[in-house]
């Protein structure tokens, strides 16, 4: 059954293209990333974004692939790899689109990477960067509800720590929620993660 | 059941196969087909195989191979990519690509890859093999906020209290040379009165990396017989702020600004050690407490896309008078310094095409010193620059060149003036000038090569020396290397002799290094043993260094030894540690010996333990640190040998307690021989026996035995998170 599926679906497709290559593409390296197919995702958002050369989404996506994945490294010597490798594409994509309060914020996670990996080796350098990345990105995107979500939860971390109250944050949190509740999706495939994981942090609140 | 899987598994390729070949008569595609393999032939798996310019791809399976269709037509070209290997393109037919074999090569900068760091210790966050942490060189309980101090934690390095420079593997504190930004640094050591230990001169949070070598470096740095230590500032500061920091030994301050495309960064500070001897007397009887009154200035400036420029100047005013025991003097020896120095230093890096990259900086000094000795007035003044330029070129990442050229000056200027009305002079003017040249290879992931060679002129000595400078790695096993290093070593006499006499070759140390070392995530154990030959040495015939004196370069010595590194942040929670061990072996036949002997300032046996222990409930680190030296030479006049009693050895424990009080507010606590150990630095024998024939001595020991240190430090910025953790 799945066979014959296959070969309709391969049989029709070239003969309707009602989607644009990039869109297939792009969908197509989403689902595998749903599927937990992390290299092929990457691999496919690369192939993807070495044509379309002018557009900064596929290579945000190879970042936002490698750097979720890098949370799970335990190597150091593999956690670099992607890292430099996120790191690259990150780059690429600032000069497509500089200022980029979405990039700043995927730069200020891949930070965040290596601080959780060794903190002692890392924060001294990458602590300040990620809150000057959040100060500029708050500045550029005030009502981005990731730049929002990702500014307190960093924000609430260091908190916890020093033991003192973590309730404004829990305000920007929820102001974040309410945030995604009216985001519009203006361009097709701009990032649009962060709601559930900010519910998840609001339950840390109660 | 496997097997089903397994033909289950090739059933459906063929099937995809057979799916592939019939689009492909109908629709016109071609079948791009294949395996990726390493060198070996181990499948590669999650390559990723692409038409260049195309959407056209497909990621190799568990098998290394991978299959898909393009429309593309004529020549193409192939691309392979994947995380650590190089990335491997084939241009082509594109009908050619069909059941092709792809051995791809391994990246060979890779954080597993060999690694030419022979008689290094790096600390910072971007480099292979970390020996130190960048919060190390503050958090160390001993180091007192000092990148010296923290070194010295570090095996190779000999434990000289009462002096505070790096003694590096049996070489003297003057054969170790600092650069900052590659660009030498000509006095880095604060002034101290005799028996104090100094510090370096400059604050440590300007600096974004400390590379420490102990033998066996490259041959871009000359003039250094022993060991060299690079200091590079930060090309960037993160955000603006002010610091404030309150100590029981004085003040500081330091602001930092921030601009589209430069930044600036100023700081000052003012120590005055009297409230504290006030309350602690010490062994001195001061006339003036030691004041010190400094400060640092940077400015990084960023040109178009590739360029960086700054420009870094320090300032210090140092000024104390004490009178000192003595056994030949009743009343004590009057000992006065003021100084004043000036440092500037300009570095320029730019990237340029085709993978060249341009490096230049100059540096200047001037330092006045007025020395007071009982009744004698000394004056000296050094003017000293340096200029350098390097090339660098990076063919691909197995292999590096790089090559330069630099030059030194020094003017040196005395005017000694004694109970007669008569001054004397003492001056000299000396030109360094060098050419050098480099190049790193790597033959695979597991051996690589660096060899370099230095060719440097003295206008001086008018001599001219070729050294050469060889490194060689291999990757034994995945977290382990062994290595060698090979190197010729010259560096112009010290000034205390060059003010006197030019009647000298330049000092010449060989360096041959053998090296094993083993990391895994967060353990670093590395041994390293060497072979040193001195050659070429100063010497003299008169009791102190004197204008009179007869000098030669017939001196010559030797150091051999074996030093141990550990250091694990992973077996003990919240607890970081690290043991350092050094056994060393040296004699030289130098200055006015009689005889070849250890000098006064080896101990055989260095031992430095420093743990640090992460309190969470308290938001406090707490630190320790011991130190512990043999007993180190001394002669006795009663006896006709020459330096062969030992004094009795050296033990310290030191600790530290930094309190996090908010984000932006730390208190810090230290206290640094905390047990009040008597450790004796060495013995003063009266000049002249007593009546029973007799030579008395007194011990020489600290100022003092245990020093308190107490800091507040407050950041003020904008997002009231950062502190000055790294300033401590």
């Amino acid at each position: 059954m799945k066979i014959v599926l296959l070969l309709l679906g391969i049989l029709i497709s070239p003969l309707m293209n009602a989607q644009s290559q990039y869109e297939t593409g792009m969908e197509k390296a989403f689902e595998l990333w749903k599927a937990n197919e992390v290299e092929e995702a990457s691999n496919l958002f690369e192939r993807i974004a070495r044509v379309e050369t002018k557009n900064w989404l596929p290579k945000y996506y190879i970042a936002n692939v490698n750097i979720l994945a890098g949370f799970k490294v335990k190597d150091e010597g593999v956690l670099k790899l992607r890292l430099d490798k996120a790191q690259k594409y990150l780059d690429e994509a600032k000069l497509l689109s500089p200022k980029n309060p979405e990039i700043l914020v995927m730069q200020a996670l891949l930070n965040t990477v290596y601080i959780a990996f060794d903190g002692s080796k890392y924060v001294m350098t990458l602590a300040p960067k990620n809150t000057a990345i959040y100060e500029e990105a708050l500045l550029l995107a005030p009502n981005n509800p990731r730049v929002v979500l990702s500014k307190a939860e960093w924000g609430m971390g260091s908190a916890k720590f020093f033991g003192q109250s973590t309730a404004p944050y829990c305000k920007d949190i929820e102001r974040a929620l309410r945030l995604f509740e009216k985001e519009e999706i203006k361009e097709q495939f701009q990032p649009s993660w962060g709601k559930s994981h900010a519910e998840e942090v609001l339950q840390q609140c109660k | 059941m496997f097997q089903l899987c397994s033909s289950k598994t090739i059933l459906m390729k063929n099937i995809t196969l057979l799916l592939l070949f019939y689009i492909n008569f109908i629709f016109g595609q071609t079948i791009i087909s294949g395996t990726v393999t390493d060198t070996k032939g181990d499948a590669v798996i999650g390559a990723n195989v692409f038409i260049k310019g195309t959407y056209d791809g497909a990621s190799t399976n568990e098998a290394g191979s991978f299959v898909f269709t393009t429309k593309t037509v004529g020549e193409q070209t192939l691309i392979v990519s994947f995380l650590s290997y190089e990335t491997y393109t084939i241009t082509h037919d594109i009908t050619s690509f069909d059941n092709i074999i792809i051995k791809l090569r391994e990246d060979v900068g890779a954080l597993d890859a060999v690694v030419l760091n022979v008689g290094t210790f790096e600390a910072g966050d971007n480099t292979k093999v970390t020996a130190l942490k960048p919060l190390d060189i503050v958090t160390t309980a001993s180091a007192l906020g000092d990148f010296v101090g923290a070194l010295q934690t570090l095996p190779g390095t000999s434990t000289v209290a009462e002096d505070g420079r790096l003694f590096v593997r049996g070489g003297e504190a003057e054969e170790t040379q600092v650069f900052i930004d590659g660009i030498r640094v000509f006095t880095p050591y604060a002034s101290s009165p005799n028996n104090t230990p100094t510090r370096g001169r400059y604050s440590p949070f300007l600096f974004k990396g400390i590379t420490f070598s102990t033998g066996g470096y490259s041959a871009e740095y000359g003039q250094a017989l022993s060991s060299v230590l690079l200091l590079n500032t930060i090309d960037e500061p993160v955000q603006e702020k002010t610091d404030v920091s309150l100590m029981s030994v004085g003040v500081g301050v330091g602001n930092t600004q921030k601009w589209k495309k430069s930044s600036l960064s100023a700081n000052a500070s003012y120590i005055n050690l009297g409230p504290y001897q006030a309350i602690f007397s010490d062994r001195n009887k001061w006339n003036k407490p030691v004041e010190v009154s400094s400060g640092e200035l940077v400015y990084r400036h960023k040109i178009k896309e590739n360029g960086l420029l700054k420009l870094y100047s320090a300032f210090s005013y140092t000024d104390f008078d004490l009178i000192q025991e003595d056994i030949n003097n009743l009343a004590g020896v009057r000992f006065g310094m003021l100084n004043k120095n000036l440092y500037f230093n300009g570095s320029y890096k730019q990237i340029l095409v085709n993978d060249w990259m341009l490096q230049t900086g100059l540096s200047y000094t001037n330092d006045y010193s007025k020395l007071t000795i009982i009744s004698d007035d000394v004056r000296d003044i050094e003017n000293s620059w340096h200029a350098k330029l390097k090339l660098k070129k990076r063919i691909s990442n197995r292999l590096k060149f790089s090559f330069g050229g630099e030059y030194f000056n020094t003017n040196f200027n005395e005017e000694y003036k004694n109970n007669a009305p008569s001054v004397s002079r003492y001056t000299y003017a000396s030109g360094v000038q060098a050419v050098f040249g480099e190049s790193e290879v790597f033959f695979s992931k597991k051996i690589a090569a660096k060899v370099g060679v230095r060719v440097e002129n003295v206008s001086l000595l008018k001599q001219t020396t070729v050294s050469p400078r060889v490194s060689l790695a291999y990757k034994t096993a995945e977290n382990s290397q062994v290595s060698l290093a090979y190197g010729d070593f010259y560096q112009s006499p010290r000034k205390e002799y060059l003010k006197f006499s030019s009647n000298f070759k330049t000092e010449q140390a060989t360096h041959l290094i053998a090296n094993y070392q083993y990391v895994k995530n967060k353990q670093t154990f590395r041994v390293e043993g060497y072979y040193k030959k001195y050659d070429n040495l100063v010497k003299y015939d008169t009791q102190y260094v004197e204008p009179i004196a007869n000098y030669s370069s017939a001196g010559n010595g030797y150091a051999k030894g074996i030093d141990f590194f550990w250091r694990d942040n992973k077996n003990i929670k919240n607890t970081d540690y690290w043991v350092s061990y050094s056994f060393i072996d040296t004699e030289r036949n130098y200055k006015n010996y009689p005889t070849s002997a250890t000098p006064s300032y080896i101990a055989k046996h260095n031992l430095s333990i420093v743990g640090k222990y992460w309190i969470n409930d308290w938001k406090s680190q707490v630190g320790i640190s011991y130190n512990f030296a043999t007993g180190r030479p001394y002669t006795n006049p009663n006896t006709s040998l020459f330096l062969a009693e030992k004094m009795k050895a050296y033990n310290s424990v030191s600790v530290n307690w930094a309190y996090l009080i908010s984000p932006q507010k730390i208190l810090y606590f230290s206290v640094s021989n905390a047990f009040a150990n008597k450790n004796i630095s060495g013995y003063q024998y009266a000049n002249a026996p007593d009546s029973n024939g007799v030579f008395n001595r007194r011990a020489i020991t600290p100022s003092v035995d245990r020093f308190f240190f107490v800091g507040f430090f407050w950041t003020i910025s904008d997002d009231k998170k950062s502190n000055q953790l790294h300033n401590l």
